[in-house]
C-alpha cells in the first residue's frame, strides 16, 4: 500500500539511453537494413531520422533537411511505414483513404490513377480497393498501408517491421515489390526487421544496433562470411586441434573442437567450399569419419551469436 | 504564385471524415436522436414540475411557454456544439498514432478538425431545415435561424480549440482524458445545454460570461428566440472572433512545447 501512495505522490522516472554515438551516412537509392535486438533503438533511430522525435544531442540530416523541422517539403518527400501502427481508416475502403492522400500530396489526378495502378497490381490487390479496411486480412492490410505510404512517390522511406505477423507468402510478396520498388524509383529505404529473410534479401549493407550503439556497419556477405561453410565431423580417433591442423595444412584457428560433451567430439572446419574435397582426402588418410555435414553460415545464426555475446 | 491556402485537401479531408461518420448509419443517426431527445426530456420534466407541481407562474423570469421554446431550439444548437475530436487528439498523443498524421504535409490540429466537422456541418443545415419548419409554430424568424447557426458554428469552432489545448496535456502526463471530460461538464453547465443562463443568480453570472462557452447553445438561442437583438448578436459574433484568436495562438504554443515532448509511443 505504500508503495502505491508513493507511486501517487511521487512516481518515479528511469532515463534510458536509447541511442549512444551512432554515425552513418546513406547514398541515395540504397536500401538499408536496420537490425538489433528489442530495444536496441532501431525504432528510435527511425524516429529520428523521419523527424518524429528529436535527437536530444548530436544531429541528423536526411536529404540536407533537418528532420525535426518537419518542413512540408520534407513531409511530403517521406514516408514512414510502422507495422504496429495504421495509418488508414478502418472504418472506410482503402480508395477513399487513398483518395484524401492524393489531395494531401497534391498528386495530379492522372499520375494519381498510374501510380495507384502500378502499386496495386504489384501487390495484387486491385480487387480489394473498394472493401473497408477492418474487413481485409492482416497482409492485405499492410499492402493497403503500404499503398497509402508510397502513393506520393517518397524519396526516403522509413519501414519498421513491415512483415510483421504476416504469412511467408504474404512476406514474401511484400519483399518483392519492395525489391522492385526501390529498382524502380531509386528510393531509399531503411528497413527495420526481426525477419532476416527480409533482409537477405532485400538489404546490401546493414547496419546492427546493440543497446543503443552501433556495432556493424556493412554488407550481410562480409557478415556471414558467404562461401565459407562449416564442415561437421565426427570422426572414431580423438586428435588434438593441433594434431589436426597439422594434418590438414590449415590454420589452428579455422578448427574448432565441440567443447560440449565429452564423448562424441565433432570437430568443426571453418573452410571455404573449394577446399572441403582436399581437407577430407588429408583427413582421411589418419582418421576413419563416421559422421560428417555442411552447413552454410545463415544471417540469423550470426545475429544470433551477436545477441548472445551481448547477454 | 505559392498557394496560400490548400483548399483541395481540406474539401478531401471534409468528405473523408463525413463518409467516415456515416459509415454506420443508424448508429450515426440514434447517435443524434438520443443526444437530443434525453437533455430536452429532462428540461421538459423539470419545467413541468415547476410549473405545474410547484405551481409557479414564471421561473428566473421565464413563462411556463418560454422556457419549453428555450428547450425545443436549443437542443437544434446543442447538436452543432463541438464534437469530440479533442478526445481523438489526446488518444492520438498517449498510442503513438500521432506520429502517422505528424508526417504528412498537413497541420494535424486542423486535419483532424476538420474530418470531425463534416458531420456537424451536414447536421447544421438539417438544423437549419428543422428552424424553418418550426418557425410556422415558433417565434423565430428565418434570418434569425441562419444567424444564429452561424453563431452555434463559432462555437463549434472555439469548443474544438479548447479542447486541442486541453489534449497536449497529454504530451506531459500521457493521458488527459479526465481533463477533458471535465471541460464538457463544465461546458454543459455554462452553454445553456442543461439550462437557460438567466436562470443563474446575477451574483454568479460572471461565471458564464468571462467563458466563450455561452456562444455555443445559449446565446445563438436566445438570438433565434429574438431575446438579443442585432447589436448583441454582432457583439457576440465579435467576442467569438477574439475567442477564436485567442485560443488559436494558445494552440500554437501548446502545441509547439508539446511536441518537443512527443514520444512516438507503442513501436
Amino acid at each position: 500500500m505504500r508503495g502505491v501512495m508513493r507511486l501517487l505522490i511521487k512516481p518515479s522516472y528511469k532515463t534510458t539511453e536509447a541511442l549512444k554515438n551512432v554515425s552513418f551516412q546513406i547514398e541515395r537509392g540504397n536500401f538499408i537494413g536496420l537490425i538489433g535486438a528489442n530495444g536496441a533503438g532501431k525504432t528510435t533511430l527511425l524516429k529520428i531520422l523521419s523527424g518524429l522525435i528529436p535527437p536530444t544531442s548530436g544531429n541528423a540530416k536526411v536529404m540536407s533537411f533537418v528532420p525535426f523541422e518537419r518542413s512540408i517539403d520534407f513531409r511530403k518527400k517521406i514516408s514512414l511505414v510502422m507495422g504496429q501502427k495504421a495509418q488508414l481508416w478502418w472504418d472506410l475502403s482503402a480508395l477513399d483513404a487513398f483518395d484524401l492522400l492524393r489531395a494531401i500530396y497534391e498528386i495530379p489526378y492522372p499520375s494519381y490513377k498510374k501510380r495507384l495502378n502500378e502499386l496495386t497490381e504489384l501487390l495484387n490487390v486491385n480487387q480489394l480497393l473498394k472493401t473497408q479496411i477492418r474487413k481485409l486480412s492482416l497482409g492485405e492490410r499492410m499492402k493497403m498501408e503500404l499503398i497509402g505510404a508510397l502513393i506520393h512517390w517518397p524519396e526516403v522511406i522509413f519501414l519498421d517491421e513491415p512483415t510483421i505477423g504476416l504469412d511467408i507468402l504474404a512476406a514474401h510478396n511484400l519483399r518483392s515489390f519492395l525489391k522492385k520498388f526501390n529498382q524502380n524509383h531509386k528510393a531509399t529505404i531503411i528497413l527495420t526487421s526481426h525477419n532476416m529473410e527480409d533482409i537477405e534479401e532485400l538489404c546490401p549493407r546493414i547496419l546492427i544496433l546493440k543497446t543503443g550503439e552501433l556495432i556493424y556497419d556493412g554488407s550481410p556477405n562480409t557478415l556471414t562470411k558467404k562461401g565459407e561453410i562449416r564442415l561437421k565431423l565426427l570422426l572414431l580417433q580423438y586428435p588434438t586441434p593441433e594434431e589436426l591442423a597439422k594434418t590438414t595444412e590449415l590454420p589452428i584457428t579455422q578448427i574448432e573442437v565441440e567443447q560440449e560433451s565429452p564423448e562424441p567430439r565433432h570437430i568443426i572446419f571453418h573452410i571455404k567450399k573449394e577446399l572441403i574435397i582436399a581437407v577430407l582426402q588429408k583427413l582421411m588418410r589418419y582418421y576413419q569419419v563416421i559422421d560428417m555435414s555442411i552447413e552454410e553460415q545463415s544471417l540469423e545464426t550470426v545475429i544470433q551469436q551477436i545477441y548472445e555475446k551481448n547477454n | 504564385m505559392k498557394k496560400i491556402i490548400n483548399l483541395h485537401w481540406r474539401a478531401a479531408a471534409l468528405k473523408n471524415g463525413f463518409m467516415d461518420a456515416v459509415a454506420y448509419r443508424a448508429e450515426f443517426f440514434i447517435d443524434i436522436i438520443g443526444s437530443a431527445l434525453v437533455p430536452a426530456s429532462i428540461q421538459l420534466i423539470l419545467w413541468y414540475a415547476v410549473f405545474y407541481i410547484g405551481q409557479a407562474h414564471s421561473f428566473g423570469g421565464m413563462s411556463f411557454i418560454e422556457l419549453i421554446n428555450y428547450t425545443i431550439i436549443s437542443v437544434l444548437f446543442s447538436q452543432i456544439r463541438g464534437g469530440n475530436q479533442d478526445f481523438e487528439l489526446q488518444e492520438m498523443i498517449r498510442t503513438g498514432n500521432l506520429s502517422q498524421h505528424l508526417l504528412k504535409p498537413i497541420g494535424v490540429v486542423e486535419f483532424v478538425y476538420i474530418r470531425g466537422v463534416a458531420p456537424k456541418l451536414v447536421i447544421a443545415s438539417v438544423c437549419i431545415c428543422i428552424g424553418v419548419v418550426l418557425s410556422i409554430w415558433l417565434p423565430i424568424t428565418i434570418p434569425r435561424i441562419f444567424g444564429a447557426i452561424f453563431l452555434a458554428l463559432l462555437g463549434n469552432i472555439i469548443h474544438y480549440q479548447v479542447g486541442a489545448i486541453l489534449s497536449t496535456f497529454s504530451f506531459l502526463w500521457e493521458e488527459a482524458y479526465s481533463v477533458l471530460m471535465v471541460k464538457n461538464l463544465i461546458v454543459s453547465i455554462l452553454s445553456g445545454e442543461l439550462l437557460p443562463l438567466n436562470l443563474f443568480p446575477a451574483s454568479m453570472s460572471w461565471a458564464w460570461k468571462t467563458t466563450p462557452f455561452y456562444l455555443y447553445v445559449f446565446g445563438p438561442t436566445q438570438f433565434a428566440l429574438g431575446k438579443w437583438s442585432v447589436a448583441q448578436y454582432f457583439h457576440s459574433l465579435g467576442v467569438g472572433a477574439i475567442w477564436i484568436a485567442i485560443l488559436w495562438v494558445g494552440i500554437r504554443i501548446s502545441w509547439h512545447l508539446g511536441i518537443r515532448r512527443y514520444q512516438s509511443l507503442g513501436g
